[in-house]
């Protein structure tokens, strides 16, 4: 009985702690801390280059939602490909789109981010943050929507340019001259190009 | 030589006029949001679209479906029927900037101390700002408008002839960019086509134009006249790529197509420039 009433106890408090856990999360709170923690890895100099892009990786495939990513960049062709085809484009595309994202947050290491604002819709929502450097500030917004208990980032927006919307017209206009195959042959050689390149 | 610019915006006008329809329809469909209240219900279309599809999609569509998330897209349709003289143009613009401009603004790079290099961005942004300020105010932004003959009253004395930016540092005033484009666009002139410029890259017939009118508003032809000017602007464009984190060479790098990356990213770019 002792024991019953004990488990009751217990479940009760982990439920009570999921639920606070839940409503404490905010969309600006989901993206703080990824980017701190990306900031906090490339600041890190014990981490050589090999260590920092696999600990980056980790956090922006935590934080990124790749598939809905890849979803809005193919837009009506989505529904077009087999499921074979999506993972092998989901597969490649998150590649580059953390090889681009990284590349833009090391050129920044150095500077302040701040929070100027959040705007929620729903389950949407977008983080504005603003990285202060001494020659300029640079907003870049998140576009986030929440899944479970967390916000996952869809589109990431820099100085009103969407990277999704970009991604989208490149990547039609390739479709639409060379087919969805040529499309991810491209990607492919990029994705070597830039392995074999020392950036 | 006026006569010739006066010549060219007048050509060029019918042009980004006859886009004007489109464009206007296009911004009162991008400024308003769909009244979908709370719910994000995708539009009714966008449903059964996905629904006629759901059998043979259904085993990978297991968790959540995404089409809310698609309703705010407007995609920025780029008209380009000029392409290939853009892409030559394209070309050209690279090696320019990888074999002359690139090494030398590196060199500046170098050599001039970071104050420096933006101090000199700072002169030149503030003799640019009557280009603002006339700009905000045939918008009708008599705010900025204000705030553009604050910033270059205080950082035209205080700031040193513009030196240094003290509106922005001390009394928070920030710039925010207009030009004659964003004017043009305002009063509903159209993008017209695409173009590729010599040297200054992306554009479009109406922004090409506007830089007729920001010529004009500009006061850098003002102290610096005949060869100075010539001298000022390109002292003006390397200093501003000895200052820049290498954004091309990132495009160059990461872009499957880096032309049509940047036209892309040019229209986004003026369009959210044009709604705020």
């Amino acid at each position: 009985m002792l024991k019953r009433l004990l488990l009751t106890l217990m479940a009760g408090i982990a439920l009570a702690f999921t639920v606070m856990s839940h409503a404490g999360s905010t969309p600006t709170d989901d993206v703080r801390t990824s980017v701190d923690a990306m900031l906090e890895i490339l600041k890190n100099e014990q981490l050589d280059k090999e260590d920092k892009r696999a600990q980056m990786s980790t956090v922006i495939n935590e934080r990124f939602d790749f598939r809905a990513m890849s979803q809005r960049t193919l837009a009506t062709n989505w529904k077009k490909t087999s499921n074979e085809e999506k993972q092998q484009f989901i597969a490649l595309f998150s590649q580059l789109i953390e090889s681009s994202y990284v590349g833009k947050i090391e050129a920044y290491t150095n500077e302040k981010v701040e929070y100027p604002g959040e705007k929620v819709k729903g389950r949407k929502a977008v983080v504005e943050t603003l990285i202060i450097t001494s020659s300029a500030d640079v907003p870049v917004n998140y576009k986030v929507y929440q899944k479970g208990d967390q916000w996952l980032v869809y589109d990431v927006v820099i100085e009103g340019v969407s990277l999704i919307s970009n991604y989208r017209s490149s990547y039609q206009e390739i479709m639409k001259k060379e087919g969805f195959d040529g499309l991810l042959a491209k990607m492919q050689a990029k994705i070597d190009e830039l392995a074999s390149t020392p950036s | 030589m006026k006569k010739l610019l006066l010549v060219f915006l007048i050509c060029t006008l019918p042009l980004t006029v006859s886009a004007t329809e489109s464009r206007r329809g296009f911004i009162e469909t991008y400024e308003a949001p769909p009244a979908t209240g709370e719910e994000f219900a995708p539009p009714v279309l966008e449903e059964m679209e996905t629904e006629g599809t759901d059998e043979e999609t259904a085993p990978f569509m297991d968790d959540d479906d995404l089409s809310f998330l698609d309703e705010e897209d407007d995609v920025v349709e780029v008209y380009d029927p000029f392409e290939t003289f853009n892409r030559g143009m394209f070309w050209f613009n690279d090696k320019a900037y990888f074999y002359v401009m690139k090494p030398v603004a590196k060199g500046w790079r170098w050599l001039a101390p970071e104050p420096l290099q933006l101090g000199i961005r700072n002169f030149f942004s503030n003799l640019r700002a009557p280009i603002r300020f006339v700009n905000a105010a045939l918008q009708g932004k008599f705010r900025d408008s204000g705030h553009e003959l604050t910033r270059f009253g205080v950082n035209t004395t205080l700031g040193i002839g513009g030196l240094f930016d003290p509106a922005k540092v001390h009394f928070g005033i920030d710039k925010k960019i207009e030009d004659t484009g964003q004017t043009l666009a305002h009063y509903g002139v159209g993008a017209g086509p695409y173009l590729v410029l010599p040297f200054l890259g992306p554009s479009n017939f109406r922004d090409g134009a506007g830089l007729l009118g920001d010529f004009y508003f500009s006061l850098v032809p003002v102290v610096f006249e005949n060869t100075a000017y010539w001298v000022a602007i390109s002292g003006d464009i390397i200093n501003f790529l000895a200052i820049d984190k290498d954004t091309y060479e990132g495009i160059k790098k990461d872009a499957l197509d880096p032309y049509l990356f940047l036209r892309d990213a040019y229209s986004q770019y003026r369009l959210n420039l044009i709604l705020h």
